[in-house]
């Protein structure tokens, strides 16, 4: 008795490894992911002075690292003063997703920061406020001072509410960076 | 003088007197029993059983029977030693308060029947650390690696404290295996900042098997194995429910836990042809919930958890074969704090500048909100195993199936939502035979693991759509084959083992710069070997050494990785060329017990050839939202050299303390210095005062400022005048101060009939409120740790 091998047993043992093996082939098929990321990948700066607007880009077509962005160089008349748009673009998208609209439309968290190098380069004032009076960056006056060379320094800030609570104050300080170039500048 | 002596005389002669006067009854008492093999109920000769306290101790006879006698009253430890086994231990009592009643027969009061039911060890010749019974209790409503951290030889790597990972011996993530209840656990564990997904409640005892444990367990078991086992099933008739329920102040955090578990068998059933068979089933649940928490000086936003976990199991057993069924489902979302998702390098320096998080990273008042950023894991495991057992031996067939997705929601950028998506189902299969001693001498197993998962992030699997995923979408077979055999002889135990395993990834990705999709293979084989020994020459001391060899082949995050890691703030490089680390480690352990005085001293001696990591280079990767530090990963040879001391000493009738170091220094080979992120050496102390049912204790623990960093930047080729970060071999701060923490605790247990029982608790973590960093935690450049936290607990059972 000790030794024989009950057959039911073995059907039980076998049905149960099959099914094992039956549930683990059905869950095969394969899935698609949803894509939820949207890119920045080209910000654009357009100066305008008595009708003519002139426009640098930065365009970073492939996202982070790969190939190296381009960066146009900005080249400015001395003592004059510009209105100075700005344009967030994803082109890595078809059709091209305007990103700058996305931040008007969330204005009370966002802040377009613009800081020349020499400060004395250039004086930036916003052009255009939130609901809370401070303001955006979206718009605004660049006027040039004598001729020199130097850098632009673009930020756009993030600083959405915590738990609640409204961080931007119009400074800087609060948030994270959705955008952070240095444009090189020449006044002449 | 004279006088003094004379009356130290008198009363020692008193004493001495009063000794002898008690009643020989009273040392009369005797303890004896049977002790047989767990799984086969056959009776082991030549069993050691002793008496801790006494040190007095007998071997089985040929029918596994011992009995030591002459014992006076009191309460003892009864420890079960026999070689190829665990060591069981007992507590008794041969005591009697005269208010009991003295009708008692003379036998129940002097004699104490323990039969010790003794179960086999798989890796005899390798250092293990036990969590169990009280200790484990102590740990219940803590996550993992937090429930860890008192085995002497494991910290953990955090990122702030709801996200913690273990580390063995300064290793972590894939080098540290964890086996959910025989199940190899596989999730997204390469990364730093992802805690294992497994509710410790599941398991009534976890093991920390410290060293390389690469022949039994294959691949990645270089420090080596977790493992979480729950108890086995009933297999009678009899219901037992357990209920754990935790809260803790900081956080205000409530994890509740119930088990309920049962069986049934046809032992009532008396028929001489019938077939013994027998049921067991269990029902176990576990929510958590917790709010933001605290430090000594400031509430920390958006650091809430919120976890959801339930296990089913079942068995059947019919003469000599037992079934097994075993599902979990794990979920839990874990909010990141905020003020930790720092944009890109000038955010990052102003961060460590200030010392401290933005007040609005630091409100007032206190939410249980989860907001972003986020993670939200599930893991999903099913495992069946069979066991058949014959007159050769014993045969196992262990089928897992993982479900594990995690997704990770940063804050808001450019509006849209931005979500890193990871889904990973992982199919794993053992089939091992353990036979029966051949020639009466050689006992051992042979078996084979295999493994085959599917990651996918992006689009479908062979048809990913974004090249901007942290890391790509791949198919992973491993397949290992091993042999350990073992020789026992008088008092000197021999292992020895290999293994070959092979590993063929699968890679689909788009790269950065192109449109098409790639495909990668890599293939990889090797061969891992270990050979131990155990040597007791008397019950007092035991010595163990053993020599092991284990091997990783590079992941897939260190293969190909290229772009931001949103939480860690670094931009990473992956190096498709890494080739496998090969380990070779040598332990050393010396195990001492005698009545008032236990201690265990483990040495070893790790070299990893080609070992992998993520090294900062110092300089600034540029992308659109500014420079993030850049970190590459690379592989060098490295040495992990260090001791692990635990002692017990009973100082006084009920005071004991506890003593734990470790110490560890670990060695980049090929660039002579320190290597990057090892855990800073620490000694723990904890003077413990135990009365019947009751239990008090406080401890300090030290942990010393890590001084052994990098200095210098390893990547030669990069010139000097690109590096900014160049003050700490790469890292943006120095490594945090030494600190000292106490804590305190008090526990209490009632019995409150024959069957029910309940255990109730209060341990205060941080009991100071000390504000301290630790250079393990991701959080240091930007906040303090946790401060004071009070722990209540209790337990339920019956």
């Amino acid at each position: 008795m000790a030794n024989k091998r009950n057959p039911i047993h073995i059907a039980l043992l076998s049905l149960l490894l099959s099914a094992t093996l039956f549930t683990v082939s059905c869950k095969d098929e394969e899935v698609v992911v949803e894509e939820e990321n949207e890119l920045i990948t080209t910000v654009k700066l357009n100066f305008t002075s008595g009708g003519t607007t002139q426009s640098f880009k930065y365009s970073d077509p492939d996202g982070d690292g790969g190939k190296t962005p381009t960066i146009d160089a900005i080249s400015l008349k001395p003592n004059t003063a510009y209105t100075l748009t700005v344009e967030v673009l994803d082109e890595s998208k078809i059709p091209v997703v305007n990103v700058t609209d996305e931040v008007k439309k969330e204005s009370d968290e966002h802040l377009f920061v613009y800081t020349p190098t020499p400060s004395s380069l250039l004086t930036y004032t916003y052009g255009d406020k939130d609901a809370k009076n401070f303001g955006i960056g979206i718009t605004g006056s660049a006027k040039t001072n004598s001729a020199g060379t130097g850098k632009l320094k673009v930020q756009l800030r993030h600083q959405p509410p915590i738990n609640g609570k409204a961080s931007k104050d119009g400074t800087p300080t609060p948030g994270s960076d959705d955008i952070n170039i240095d444009f090189n500048v020449t006044v002449q | 003088m004279n006088r003094t002596l004379f009356l130290y005389i008198i009363l020692l002669a008193f004493g001495v007197g009063a000794l002898f006067a008690q009643t020989p009854k009273d040392c009369d008492c005797f303890i004896q029993g049977i002790v047989e093999d767990d799984a086969t109920k056959q009776p082991i000769v030549g069993a050691v059983v002793f008496i801790k306290e006494l040190n007095k101790g007998v071997s089985t006879n040929a029918k596994g029977f011992y009995r030591i006698s002459s014992i006076c009253q009191g309460k003892y430890t009864v420890i079960g030693r026999i070689v190829g086994y665990k060591e069981k231990s007992y507590t008794i009592s041969l005591e009697h308060g005269a208010e009991q009643n003295i009708k008692l027969y003379e036998t129940e009061l002097h004699l104490a029947n323990i039969d010790i039911k003794a179960q086999k060890i798989d890796n005899l010749t390798q250092t293990k650390s036990i969590l169990e019974n009280a200790a484990l209790d102590q740990t219940r409503g803590q996550s993992l690696g937090e429930a860890l951290k008192q085995i002497s030889g494991v910290t953990t790597l955090q990122t702030g404290s709801s996200i913690a990972k273990p580390v063995i011996h300064g290793m972590h993530s894939n080098r540290v295996l964890i086996m959910n209840n025989g199940v190899r656990q596989e999730g997204q564990q390469w990364g730093s900042e992802h805690a294992p997904e497994i509710d410790p409640f599941i398991a009534k005892k976890i093991t920390v098997l410290k060293g390389a444990a690469g022949v039994r367990y294959g691949s990645d078991a270089i420090a080596g194995v977790i493992m979480l086992e729950p108890d086995t099933l009933p297999d009678s008739t009899v219901m037992k429910v357990e209920i754990n329920s935790v809260y803790f102040t900081n956080g205000r955090q409530t994890v509740n836990s119930g088990i309920i578990e049962g069986g049934s068998n046809n032992s009532n059933i008396k028929k001489s042809t019938k077939i013994p068979y027998s049921i067991g089933y269990r029902v176990q649940g576990t929510f958590k919930r917790g709010g933001d928490i605290s430090t000594p000086n400031n509430r920390l936003a958006n650091t809430g958890i919120e976890e959801i976990n339930y296990s089913l199991s079942a068995n059947y057993k019919r003469k000599n074969w037992t079934s097994d069924i075993f599902f979990s489902h794990f979920n839990t979302k874990i909010a990141v704090f905020s003020g930790s998702h720092i944009g890109n390098i000038s955010d990052l320096i102003e961060a460590i500048k200030r010392g401290s998080p933005l007040s609005i990273y630091t409100p007032e008042t206190f939410t249980y909100n989860i907001g972003r950023p986020y993670q939200d894991v599930l893991h999903n495991l099913l495992k069946i195993k069979n066991t058949v057992k014959n007159r050769n031996g014993v045969l196992s067939l262990t089928l897992g199936r993982q479900y594990d997705f995690r997704k990770e929601i940063d804050i808001l950028r450019g509006d849209k939502n931005l979500t890193q998506l990871f889904k990973l189902r992982t199919y794993s299969g053992e089939l091992i035979f353990e036979h029966k001693p051949i020639l009466k001498l050689l006992t051992g197993s042979i078996g084979v693991n295999s493994l085959y998962q599917e990651n996918l992030t992006t689009g479908m699997l062979t048809k990913p759509r974004s090249s901007t995923v942290l890391i790509p979408n791949f198919k992973n077979f491993t397949s290992g084959v091993f042999l350990i055999e073992r020789i026992v002889r008088n008092n000197w135990e021999i292992e020895s083992g290999f293994r070959y395993d092979i590993r063929h990834l699968n890679v689909y990705r788009i790269p950065r710069s192109g449109q098409n999709v790639v495909n990668n293979t890599q293939n990889n084989q090797n061969f891992t070997g270990t050979l131990g020994a155990n040597y007791r020459p008397n019950a007092r001391w035991n010595f163990m050494a053993n020599a092991s060899s284990a091997w990783r082949a590079a992941t897939v995050n260190e293969l190909f990785s290229d772009g931001v890691h949103h939480g860690a703030a670094s931009f990473e490089h992956g190096d498709e060329n890494l080739v496998p680390e090969v380990a070779l480690n040598l332990s050393f352990t010396a195990n001492y017990v005698s009545k008032n005085f236990q201690a265990e001293l483990h040495l070893y001696n790790n070299y990893i050839n080609n070992f992998i990591f993520l090294s900062p280079t110092g300089r600034p990767a540029l992308t659109i939202r500014g420079a993030f530090p850049e970190f590459i990963y690379t592989q060098t040879d490295s040495r992990f050299q260090g001791f692990d001391f635990n002692g017990i000493v009973q100082i006084a009738k009920n005071l004991s303390l506890n003593s734990k170091i470790s110490y560890l220094k670990a060695q980049d080979l090929s660039n002579n210095q320190a290597l990057i992120q090892i855990p800073a050496n620490r000694w723990e102390n904890t003077l413990r005062y135990d009365w019947k049912k009751t239990s008090v204790s406080i401890t300090n623990l030290y942990v010393a400022k890590q001084n052994r960093v990098p200095t210098k930047i390893i990547f030669t080729e990069i010139p000097s005048s690109e590096i900014i970060f160049t003050e700490y071999g790469g890292d943006f701060a120095p490594p945090p101060a030494a600190y000292s923490l106490w804590s305190a605790s008090a526990s209490q247990q009632f019995a409150i009939n024959t069957k029910q029982s309940l255990n109730i608790s209060l341990t205060i973590n941080n009991l100071l409120n000390t504000s301290y960093r630790d250079y393990l935690n991701r959080f240091r450049y930007f906040a303090d740790e946790i401060g004071r936290n009070i722990a209540f607990r209790a337990k339920y059972f019956f």
